[in-house]
């Protein structure tokens, strides 16, 4: 069974139909990267998976269950908040800004989620986000505020933050694309070592060496669309796709 | 012109002075906590999706907030009781009147707090699972009471100011004694000045602590 699955998923806001039927499947340990053009839905979809953007039409699935909704008679309703948070602390996101709460130390944005969603004692939880620093090299960082780190070291704590949730996968949308240059390979080396560790990652970047490299398979979204899917070998070199070639040249040129 | 400043009498009518000043803090502390309230109730409804919520109390608020509050403390005082036959005491009066009115400034202050919270901050609250109500207390209501409380201060420090206007229907107030003793000595120089001089002593400890409290967060939390 796939971890995670996607069927028939639409997304419209108003007359602008921004996904228009996704079907994908990420299984277990899969490390999976989305590419395509600014405003082809790749934000939209990550967002519709945790469920936070409702999608339109279809359905994901993480470990057999659909999230956000279920089952009643032939009509899908909302799941209660509980499930809906438990759902999403399984599916762990880092974001292109970082979004760390400034009113909390490094440790404590960390320790947020363990604590609030899942109720864990408070020296357990600590533990475990020390663990979770200590793995994105940010330990002695624990007790500083986020606005005092460097964008670098602000997207490691936006992943240890992920990861003390130990989820069963996490999305990452453009984890770099606001990072100065020479700030971007401390957070790519980071995620590699995720996926080394056999963590399933979901990934939407620009950065194509690096999806070229790290990912099992890359998925090229085009106008809402999957236009093109396969392992990196595919995309990034022997696929007949047009507009997938197109689009890769741009950046290997 | 040479005047011959008398401060003695100030000193003379010390406690009269003193029981204004009580009256206006009394009547301030009153004014702030319910129009907090109010206040606090206004932010949350008028972002309601029960129909009719939002436009009836966004006109209150416009309304509220277009009328002088002395033409609204005047109006209850005098039309409202010819109106409605409901009799209320002066302090009552003006007590409603101030809430009412800073009521629609409070809830404009705690609306813009709440609404200036950068969605990132939300949607990482609900990426790490938590539930709306667990996201308001932990992330928006702490990032937005930073906001709130440089123009919270400064809106308690008007209220504590409007307090003044409670003369007009005869509360005896600071303003109100003062000039009351000054008309009856014929010192208004003295008592005047003794006013304000109280006035200041009051509100301007009350910036100072602000400003600091305002400076703690900057220097914890941003620098
Ligand atoms: N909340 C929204 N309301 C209206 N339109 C939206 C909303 N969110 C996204 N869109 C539109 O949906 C389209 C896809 O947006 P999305 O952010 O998913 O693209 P993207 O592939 O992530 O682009 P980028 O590479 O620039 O991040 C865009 O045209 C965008 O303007
Ligand atoms: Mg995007």
């Amino acid at each position: 069974m796939p971890l995670l699955e996607v069927r028939d998923l639409h997304k419209s806001y108003g007359a602008l139909d921004v996904l228009k039927g996704i079907d994908l499947t990420v299984d277990p340990g899969e490390i999976v990267g989305f590419i395509g053009a600014s405003g082809s839905g790749k934000s939209t979809l990550l967002r519709c998976m945790n469920h936070m953007e409702v999608p339109t039409k279809g359905i994901v699935m993480l470990e057999g269950e659909i999230v956000g909704v279920t089952h009643k008679g032939d009509r899908l309703v909302p799941r209660p908040a509980r499930d809906l948070s438990q759902q999403r602390r399984k599916m762990a996101m880092v974001f292109q800004h970082f979004n760390l709460w400034p009113h909390k130390t490094t440790l404590e944005n960390v320790m947020e989620g363990p604590v609030t969603v899942q109720k864990i004692p408070k020296a357990e939880a600590r533990d475990r986000a020390l663990a979770a620093l200590k793995r994105v090299g940010l330990k002695e960082k624990a007790d500083t505020y986020p606005s005092r780190l460097s964008g670098g070291q602000q997207q490691r704590v936006g992943i240890a933050r992920a990861l003390a949730l130990q989820p069963q996968v996490i999305l990452f949308d453009e984890p770099t694309s606001a990072l100065d240059p020479e700030l971007v390979n401390e957070v790519l080396n980071v995620i590699r070592s995720l996926g080394e560790d056999g963590i399933t990652l979901v990934i939407v970047t620009h950065e194509m060496r690096f999806a070229r490299e790290v990912c099992d398979k890359v998925i090229f979204l085009d106008e809402g669309r999957v236009a093109d899917m396969g392992s990196p070998d595919h995309i990034f070199g022997t696929t007949e796709n047009p507009r997938t070639r197109a689009f890769v040249q741009n950046y290997f040129g | 012109m040479e005047y011959d400043w008398n401060f003695a009498i100030v000193w003379d009518y010390r406690m009269v002075l003193l029981r204004g000043l009580g009256q206006t803090v009394l009547l301030a502390g009153i004014t702030i906590v319910l129009s907090t309230i109010l206040g606090l109730v206004l932010a949350t409804l008028r972002d309601s999706r029960i129909p009719l919520v939002y436009p009836v109390l966004s006109t209150f608020v416009s309304v509220v907030r277009a009328v002088p509050v002395l033409v609204l403390l005047v109006w209850m005082y005098y039309c409202l009781p010819i109106l409605t036959g409901l009799k209320m005491n002066g302090f009552t009066t003006v007590t409603i009147a101030l809430s009412i009115y800073s009521a629609a400034f409070y809830s404009e202050i705690f609306r813009g707090g709440i609404r200036s919270i950068d969605r990132g901050m939300i949607e990482a609250g609900q990426s790490v699972g938590m539930t709306r109500g667990q996201v308001f207390q932990r992330i928006v209501g702490p990032l937005a009471f930073q906001r709130i409380f440089p123009p919270f201060v400064n809106q308690c420090i008007l209220v504590l100011k409007n307090t003044t206007l409670a003369g007009y229907v005869a509360v005896p107030e600071l303003l109100y004694l003062g000039q009351q003793i000054s008309v009856r000595t014929f010192r208004p120089l003295e008592l005047l000045t003794a006013v304000a001089v109280l006035f200041i002593v009051t509100i301007v400890p009350l910036t100072l602590l602000a400003e600091h409290i305002e400076k703690t967060f900057h220097n914890k939390y941003y620098r």
